[in-house]
C-alpha cells in the first residue's frame, strides 16, 4: 500500500510543535470531540468504507483546530461488547503509527496534531487517515470480519452523536467496576516474561491485573482471541476452591503445567502460603513488615529507601525470578483499586506505608475506605520504629485490632 | 542438580583463597579465574557455527629467520604453519596487544591511585549500582571491594597474557581454531582489564557514576580558546590529565589556561572537569597538531603519533612524554629540577620525557604560560589556502597512498579555483594519517589547506557516565519483553571509517527508532560531530538514560567493559542467574537471549580487535566497517547451511530452530546504508516474544524498504516463527509472500540454550536456575 | 616485472600475482569459456560515472551481454530496482565470498558452484581482501577476475591500472561488444 506518509511503531510519540502544526483535531481548544468503537451486525457495515461528514482537510486552514469524531464500526462472530474498549484504544496506537501525525488521549479527550510535513508530502483528505486505520485494523485482527470508519468534522452532528458515545463509555466503566472473578468462567494466563523467569505464569482475572500493569482481563481476552497459540492464553477457571484466598482449580492446573513443575497451587488474593509468582517487570512490590505485622507497597520509580531500609531495586532482587515468595508480591499498581487485593490478609486495611506519589494517585480509593490519614508516607516516617509510633498515634485500624479477616 | 564432590588441586585452593570463595554472595561457579583451555569447549561451539573467514593481508609469514615463507595455495611454512593458522596467530597477537594495552593502563592507574589512597580504598559505584563489576565477578569469581582487590584481578590478567603470548612463538599452536579460542580468551580478559581500569578511574578520580544526566561538554577545535595558553593531551591515561587540572586549580590558573584533549584522554578529562575541551577523535590528531594551536602537547599512551616530537618541531610546539610506553628517544628529565626543565623547553625548544605526573603537570603549565604569548597561533585564510592549493598538479599520488582512497588532488584543485564543497566533503572522510602530504611531489601542504575545510562549529557531547545502573537494567526488562525496545546497540571503536558522518547518522536513525544506543571512545566523539534538527547533536536530541531512544556516552575505550557488563547484568539482575565464576552460562544467556549488537564502524587498532572479540565470546555480534576486512578475520555463518539447533531447556529436547540469530558474530559491511539494514537483523534472538520479534522485524523490513528499493528481505521468512511475529504494518504483504513460498509455522523455543548441544561441564539446569 | 596497484594499500606481499588482461577480446573469451560465471556488483557502482553513464549501467550491460547472474552487494539492489531490474541474489561481498569458497555450495542458481567470479565496483581495499580469501581458499575450484579500473594482485585476472576513466570505459564497451558478438 502506498500512503503519503510512512507508517510504523517508530513514529509513536513524535510531538508536533507549534511552528510545525498544520491542522489540529480535537484537543483543549475544541469543545466537543470523541472517538468511539461500536459493535454492529455484518449487514450494517460496508466493509472498509471510509465516510467523511463535514469539511475535509483541503477545506481547512493551516494552524486551525477542528472538532472531530472518529467512529469505528466493527462486526465479527468473535467480537462482543467487552472487546470494544480494546479495539477503541487501537485508534491511539494506529494514529500514532502514522509519520507526521500525533495522537494523544482517548474517548472524549481525543487530540490529533498533524505536521506541516504531511502537507508537503501531499495529504489532501481525511479519507486516507480512515483507510490507514482500516488497513491496520484488518492487518492485526482476523476477528474483525467487517469494518467501516466514519470521520465527522461537522460540529452539529458531533454534538448530536455525543450522548451515544457518553453512554457507551459509562456502560463500559460500569462493567469494569461490576465485573468480578466470580462472574466469568475464563481467566487468562501470560507467559511473556518466561525467558527471564522460566517458572512464572501470570494469572489475569477481572480483579487481578497482570504484574507489569500492562495487561488486564479485557486485554488478555482480546489477545488470546487474536493469537490463541500465543503467550497469552485462556484458562478455564475451574472450581472455586477457596473464595477468600482466591484458589481456583484452573489456575492451579496452569501453574502445574507452565511453571516447569515448580508450583501447583496459587492464591490470587493473598501474600501468604501460595502467593502469586513475580517475574521481573512488576510495577510495584507489596512487602510484609514483620514489626507491625502489616504491609507496605513501593513502586519502581521510587528512588530512596523504603521504611524497612531497602530500596525497590534491592527488594526486586529478592522478589523476582518467577518464585512464590511469602510476604512479597510483585504486582501491578491497579491492584490497589481491586476489591480482592490481598483480601485474605486484610486488603488495604492492612496497608501501613506507601510512597507519597502512590498515595496521591489512589487517593479516591484510600479515602473511600477511610484510610487516608492512617497510612504513612516517606515524609512521615524514616524507619520501622518511627512507623510503629506513627501508626499508634494515628490509630491504624489493623494495629487497633479492628480489622476482621474474611473467612 | 547433583553435587560433584572432587578433590581440589593446590591451584584451585589458591584461586579460591584469592577470590574469597568462603564469602557466599553467590555460589562459586565452575570456572573461577579460567585459564586457556577452561572455556575452550564454549569457543569451539561458537566457532562451529561462526566459522572463521580469513582474508590474508599478506601471503607470507616473516616472523622468523627461516622466512619469508610463502603460504599461498596450501603451502606450509618452515614450521609447518598454514595460511589460516598464521592469520589466526596474528589475530591472537593483535588481541594480546589490545588486552595488554588496557591491562597495563589499568595497572598503571591502580599503582598511581594505591600510592595516593592506599590499597584499602573502597569501591563505591554510587547509590544505583550494587553490581559494581560484572566482568570481574563473572570471569574471576571475586567481588572486588577495594583497589587492592582490583590489583589481584589485574595480576591474573597479566599472568594469562604471558601464557597466551607464549603460544604465538615459533612452533606452538597448529590449529587455527585453537588460536581463535586463545584470541577469544585474551579478549574476554581485555574486558576484565578494562573494567579494572575504569572502576579504578571512577573511584580514584571521582568520575561520574550512578548518574545518567552528565554535563554536556564542548567538542571541536573551534571550542578551544586560542587566546589562552593551550595544553593539548593526546592518549588514553588520565593520571596526568587529572593532575594537570588539579595543578591549575590549586594555583588559580584554571581560568587562564585551556586544557584540550584528543582521543580517549579527552573523554576522561571531561569526566573530571566539564570545562576541558574535546578536540576530536583520533582522525583529527595530526590535523590539529599541525595547526600549531597547541603550545604544549602532553602524551601518555596508545594511539599517539609516534613522531610527535618531529611534528611538534615543525610548528614550534613542545612535547612532554609522560609514560614509559612512549618516550620517543627523548631525555628522561623525571628527576631533574623543574625550573631547569622549563628553561630548556622554553629557550632551547627541547622536548622531554617526564614520568612523574606532578612534575609533568607543573612543567606543562609553566611552559605553556611562558611560550604562548610568543607563539603565533592562527588559522589560515581562504585566500591563503587558494594560493597554496595552486601548487597542486593533480598527479594523483595522494589518492594512491590514501588509506581511505580519497582523491585529495581533486579537492585541492577545486579549492584552487575557489570552490570549497569537495574539500569539505573529503575532510569528513580524512582519517588523518598524513601519507598524502608525505608523498606529494609538489610539497602541497594539504593539512594546512584543510584548515579552511574544517568546520568552525562546536558540538555538544555528554561527559562519559560510566556503568549502566542496576535500576536502569531493571526498568528495561518489561519493555524489551513487551517489544517496545527493539535492541541495545553499542557504537564503539576508532575513527577509520568511510565518512565521519556515518556514525552520527546511524545513531540518529536507531535512537529515533527507540533502540538503546550506547557509545564509547572515538565513535562517541564522531557521533557528536554532526548537527541535526535545531542545530543539535544526538546527545542533545535524545535522553541520556539506558532506556528506549536513549543515547549514552558510556566513556572512553576502557568504558567498553560497562557495555559487556550491562549484558551480564541483564542475565544476573533480570533473569536472576548467578554469575560468579560462571562465564559460560552468562555467555550462553547473552548469546541466546539478549538482543544486543555492537557497531565498530571505524575499527582500526589492536584494542578494537580485542574489544570486539571479547564481545563475541560473550555472545554479542559486532558489525564492522569496510576497513575491518584488513583485520584478516571475520566470524560468519552460512544461514541456509549452518547448524541452528539449540536445546530447548523447557522441554529438555534439541530443536532445529532453523533461525540464524544472530546471523554473524563479526561481520563487515561495505556501506552505511547496508549497515542500517543489517543492524536490526543482528538484534534478533530466538527467545523473542511475538511482540519483541515483530518490532525487530518492523525495523528490519522498514530499513530494507528504504535502502534496497522496496519489497521484502530475501531471508525474512527465516525469522518468522508464527503469524504473530509479523509486524502489523507489513502483515498483509508478508502473509502473501509466506503463502507463495509455502512457509510453515514452527514453535518458538521458550528457553533456548547451547548447553546440551556440545560437550561441556555445565549442567542444563544451570541455565534455568 | 611487478605492477603496483593504483591504491598502494593493495600492494602485493607475496609471490603469486594476477595476470593482466589488456585485450577486451581475450577478456570476453575468458568470461564466455566459464561454465557458471557470477558477477558481483559493489556499492561504488552507484557512485561512479564514466562518460556521464552510471557505472552500474555498464555492469548491468555486461551481465546482459554475457547472460551472467549478478549478485547485488551492499545496497546496490536499491538502485537496481530504480533502474527496473533485480539482482539474482543479494549477499554482501564478505558473504558471497564465504559461499564461493565452499566447493560444495550450489551457487546462486542452485545449479552448482561457480567457476569464475567477476568483481566490479567494490571499494578497492575491500575487494582486494575478498580476492585474498578466494586466492587462498578457493583456488582449487574457482578463478577470479576483476573488471575494475585498477590492478588487483590477488585476482587470477585483472585489468591494468587505467590512467583515465575514458580508457576504462572504452575497454568495458569493447568487452560488451565482444561478449555479444561471440555469443
Amino acid at each position: 500500500m502506498e500512503w503519503h506518509s510512512d507508517i510504523g511503531p517508530q513514529y509513536e510519540g513524535e510531538v508536533v510543535r507549534k511552528e510545525d502544526l498544520w491542522i489540529e483535531f480535537g484537543g483543549p481548544k475544541v469543545a466537543r470531540k470523541f472517538e468511539l468503537c461500536r459493535l454492529k451486525s455484518p449487514e450494517q457495515i460496508e466493509h472498509e468504507k471510509v465516510e467523511i461528514i463535514g469539511k475535509d482537510i483541503n477545506e481547512m486552514e493551516e494552524g486551525g483546530s477542528y472538532p472531530i469524531a472518529i467512529i469505528v464500526d466493527v462486526a465479527g462472530e468473535q467480537l462482543d461488547e467487552d472487546a470494544l474498549p480494546v479495539l477503541e484504544r487501537r485508534i491511539h496506537m494506529f494514529a500514532s503509527y502514522i509519520e507526521d501525525w500525533y495522537h494523544m488521549n482517548q474517548r472524549a479527550d481525543t487530540w490529533i496534531r498533524v505536521n506541516k510535513t504531511a502537507a508537503k508530502k501531499g495529504w489532501t483528505t481525511l479519507k486516507e487517515f480512515g483507510e490507514i486505520l482500516n488497513f491496520l485494523y484488518t492487518s492485526e485482527m482476523d476477528i474483525i470480519e467487517k469494518i467501516q470508519i466514519t470521520l465527522i468534522t461537522d460540529p452539529d452532528l458531533i454534538e448530536k452523536l455525543y450522548p451515544e458515545a457518553k453512554a457507551a463509555y459509562a456502560a463500559r466503566d460500569q462493567r469494569v467496576l461490576t465485573l468480578h472473578d466470580e462472574d466469568v468462567d475464563t481467566f487468562y494466563g501470560c507467559v511473556l516474561c518466561q525467558s527471564f523467569a522460566p517458572t512464572h505464569v501470570s494469572i489475569i482475572s477481572p480483579d487481578r491485573i497482570g504484574n507489569c500493569g500492562a495487561i488486564n482481563w479485557f486485554d488478555g481476552r482480546a489477545a488470546a482471541k487474536i493469537d490463541p497459540e500465543g503467550p497469552i492464553f485462556a484458562i478455564p477457571r475451574g472450581d472455586l476452591i477457596d473464595p477468600t484466598k482466591g484458589e481456583y482449580a484452573g489456575a492451579n492446573q496452569v501453574e502445574r503445567e507452565r511453571s516447569l513443575g515448580t508450583y501447583d497451587r496459587v492464591y490470587l488474593y493473598s501474600a501468604f502460603e501460595h502467593p502469586h509468582t513475580s517475574c521481573g517487570c512488576f510495577e510495584a512490590i507489596v512487602f510484609y513488615i514483620p514489626e507491625v505485622d502489616a504491609f507496605g507497597i513501593v513502586h519502581r520509580a521510587f528512588k530512596g529507601k523504603t521504611v524497612i531500609g531497602e530500596t525497590f531495586s534491592h527488594m526486586a532482587g529478592e522478589t523476582s525470578g518467577g518464585r512464590q515468595v511469602e510476604g512479597r508480591l510483585g504486582t501491578g499498581l491497579e491492584q490497589i483499586r481491586s476489591p480482592k487485593f490481598i483480601q485474605a490478609d486484610g486488603g488495604l486495611h492492612r496497608m501501613v506505608w506507601m510512597p507519597k506519589e502512590i498515595k496521591e494517585r489512589y487517593r479516591e480509593t484510600i479515602e473511600a475506605k477511610g484510610l487516608w490519614d492512617k497510612i504513612a508516607i516517606e515524609e512521615d516516617v524514616a524507619d520501622v520504629d518511627q512507623l510503629l509510633k506513627w501508626l499508634d498515634e494515628h490509630q491504624h485500624p489493623w494495629l487497633m485490632g479492628q480489622v476482621e479477616l474474611p473467612t | 542438580m547433583a553435587e560433584v564432590v572432587k578433590e581440589l588441586t593446590r591451584k584451585e585452593k589458591e584461586i579460591r583463597e584469592l577470590i574469597r570463595a568462603e564469602i557466599p554472595w553467590e555460589p562459586v561457579g565452575p570456572t573461577p579465574m579460567p585459564e586457556i583451555a577452561d572455556l575452550r569447549s564454549w569457543d569451539m561451539r561458537l566457532l562451529k557455527t561462526y566459522k572463521p573467514w580469513y582474508a590474508p593481508f599478506c601471503d607470507l609469514c616473516c616472523l622468523c629467520t627461516y622466512g619469508k615463507c610463502d603460504l599461498s595455495q596450501g603451502r606450509r611454512g618452515a614450521c609447518g604453519l598454514d595460511i589460516a593458522t598464521q592469520q589466526a596467530r596474528i589475530i591472537l597477537l593483535a588481541c594480546l596487544m589490545g588486552c595488554s594495552a588496557h591491562a597495563a593502563h589499568g595497572g598503571h592507574i591502580l599503582e598511581h591511585l594505591i600510592e595516593k589512597y592506599g590499597a584499602d580504598k573502597k569501591i563505591d559505584m554510587g547509590t544505583y549500582i550494587e553490581l559494581e563489576a560484572p566482568n570481574i565477578r563473572t570471569v574471576t569469581g571475586l567481588k572486588p571491594e577495594t583497589l587492592g582487590d582490583l590489583k589481584t584481578v589485574i595480576e591474573y590478567v597479566y599472568k594469562e597474557i604471558t601464557h597466551l603470548l607464549d603460544s604465538t612463538h615459533f612452533g606452538q599452536e597448529g590449529s587455527y581454531l585453537d588460536y581463535e579460542s586463545k584470541a577469544l580468551h585474551a579478549s574476554m580478559l581485555d574486558h576484565v582489564g578494562m573494567e579494572v581500569a575504569d572502576i579504578a578511574q571512577i573511584v580514584g578520580f571521582n568520575f561520574p557514576t550512578s548518574v545518567a544526566d552528565t554535563p554536556l561538554v564542548d567538542m571541536g577545535w573551534a571550542s578551544v580558546d586560542e587566546s589562552k595558553p593551550v595544553i593539548l593531551l593526546v592518549g588514553h591515561n588520565p593520571a596526568t590529565s587529572t593532575t594537570i587540572i588539579d595543578y591549575l586549580r590549586e594555583n588559580d590558573l584554571y581560568d587562564k589556561v585551556e586544557v584540550a584533549g584528543i582521543c580517549c584522554t579527552a573523554l576522561e578529562t571531561t569526566r573530571y572537569s566539564d570545562r576541558a575541551k574535546i578536540v576530536g577523535p583520533l582522525s583529527r590528531q595530526l590535523f590539529y597538531v599541525r595547526t600549531g594551536i597547541a603550545d604544549v602537547i602532553v602524551t601518555d599512551e596508545q594511539c599517539i603519533r609516534t613522531d610527535m616530537p618531529i611534528e611538534a618541531d615543525n610548528v614550534d610546539s613542545r612535547v612532554i612524554a609522560t609514560l614509559d610506553k612512549a618516550m620517543y628517544g627523548l631525555e628522561d628529565a623525571t628527576d631533574w629540577d623543574t625550573e631547569e626543565i622549563v628553561k630548556q623547553m622554553v629557550e632551547d625548544k627541547k622536548h622531554f620525557a617526564i614520568l612523574n605526573t606532578k612534575k609533568a603537570a607543573e612543567v606543562a603549565a609553566k611552559v605553556a604560560l611562558k611560550i604562548a604569548p610568543q607563539r603565533k597561533k592562527r588559522w589560515i585564510t581562504e585566500e591563503e589556502a587558494i594560493e597554496l592549493a595552486k601548487k597542486c598538479t593533480n598527479c594523483g599520488i595522494c589518492e594512491r597512498v590514501c588509506p581511505n582512497l580519497i582523491n585529495i588532488g581533486d579537492g585541492i584543485t577545486e579549492l584552487a579555483k575557489g570552490s570549497f564543497d569537495l574539500i569539505k566533503e573529503q575532510f569528513n572522510q580524512c582519517i588523518g594519517c598524513g601519507k598524502c602530504e608525505q608523498e606529494c611531489p609538489n610539497k602541497v601542504p594539504i593539512f594546512k589547506i584543510m584548515q579552511v575545510a574544517a568546520s568552525k562549529e562546536t558540538w555538544k557531547i555528554r561527559a562519559g557516565r560510566g556503568p549502566v545502573m542496576d535500576t536502569e537494567i531493571r526498568n528495561v526488562g518489561a519493555p524489551i519483553t513487551l517489544g517496545t525496545i527493539p535492541g541495545v546497540l553499542a557504537f564503539v571503536g576508532c575513527s577509520n571509517y568511510p565518512d565521519i558522518d556515518d556514525v552520527a547518522d546511524m545513531v540518529y536513525e536507531f535512537a529515533r527508532r527507540k533502540y538503546i544506543v550506547t557509545l564509547t571512545g572515538c565513535a562517541a566523539m564522531a557521533a557528536g560531530m554532526k548537527k541535526f534538527e535545531n542545530g543539535k547533536t544526538v546527545y542533545e536530541l535524545f535522553p541520556p538514560e539506558f532506556d528506549a531512544g536513549g543515547v549514552l556516552n558510556v566513556g572512553s575505550c576502557v568504558s567498553n567493559a560497562h557495555i559487556s557488563g550491562a549484558a551480564i547484568k541483564i542475565a544476573n539482575i533480570f533473569a536472576a542467574l548467578p554469575l560468579r565464576a560462571n562465564y559460560e552460562v552468562m555467555a550462553d544467556y547473552v548469546f541466546n537471549r539478549v538482543g544486543a549488537c555492537g557497531v565498530a564502524w571505524g575499527a582500526m587498532s589492536q584494542k578494537a580487535a580485542s574489544i570486539g572479540t571479547g564481545f563475541n565470546r560473550l555472545g554479542i555480534p559486532v558489525l564492522l566497517g569496510p576497513h575491518s576486512s584488513k583485520y584478516r578475520r571475520l566470524y560468519l555463518s552460512r544461514k541456509e547451511e549452518d547448524d541452528w539447533t539449540v536445546m530447548d531447556a523447557r522441554k529438555r529436547e534439541i530443536v532445529d530452530s532453523g533461525e540464524p540469530s544472530p546471523e554473524h558474530l563479526a561481520y563487515v559491511c561495505e556501506t552505511k546504508e547496508k549497515a542500517m539494514v543489517m543492524i536490526p537483523k543482528l538484534c534478533i534472538r530466538k527467545n523473542d516474544t511475538p511482540q519483541g520479534r515483530s518490532i525487530k522485524l518492523n525495523h528490519y523490513i522498514s530499513l530494507y524498504k528504504k535502502y534496497m528499493g522496496g519489497g521484502l528481505p530475501e531471508d525474512v521468512h527465516l525469522f518468522i516463527r508464527r503469524d504473530a511475529d509479523i509486524p502489523l504494518v507489513y502483515k498483509k504483504e508478508v502473509r502473501a509472500y509466506l503463502k507463495e513460498i509455502d512457509w510453515q509455522p514452527k514453535e518458538p523455543v521458550g528457553l533456548p540454550t547451547l548447553i546440551g548441544t556440545y560437550p561441556t561441564k555445565v549442567p542444563l539446569d544451570a541455565v534455568i536456575h | 616485472m611487478a605492477v603496483v596497484p593504483f591504491h598502494r594499500v593493495n600492494v602485493l606481499t607475496g609471490i603469486k600475482a594476477s595476470r593482466i588482461i589488456e585485450d577486451p577480446v581475450q577478456c570476453a573469451d575468458l568470461i564466455l569459456k566459464a561454465r557458471r560465471p557470477l558477477l558481483v556488483l559493489g556499492a561504488k557502482l552507484i557512485e561512479w560515472s564514466v562518460d556521464g553513464k552510471l557505472a552500474l549501467e555498464y555492469a548491468l550491460d555486461i551481465a546482459r551481454a554475457a547472460r551472467i547472474p549478478a549478485c547485488g552487494t551492499a545496497h546496490v539492489k536499491g538502485k537496481m530496482v530504480e533502474l527496473g531490474v533485480s539482482p539474482d541474489s543479494v549477499y554482501d561481498v564478505v558473504e558471497i565470498v564465504n559461499a564461493l569458497k565452499d566447493p560444495d555450495w550450489r551457487g546462486v542458481k542452485k545449479e552448482g558452484n561457480h567457476d569464475l567470479v567477476i568483481f566490479l565496483g567494490v571499494r578497492s581495499d575491500l575487494e582486494e581482501q575478498c580476492l585474498s580469501v578466494l586466492k587462498h581458499f578457493a583456488y582449487k575450484h574457482l578463478r577470479t577476475m576483476t573488471l575494475d579500473k585498477y590492478y588487483f594482485p590477488h585476482a587470477n585476472y585483472s585489468l591494468p591500472n587505467f590512467k583515465k576513466d575514458e580508457q576504462w570505459g572504452g575497454f568495458l564497451e569493447e568487452l560488451m561488444a565482444n561478449l555479444r558478438k561471440e555469443r
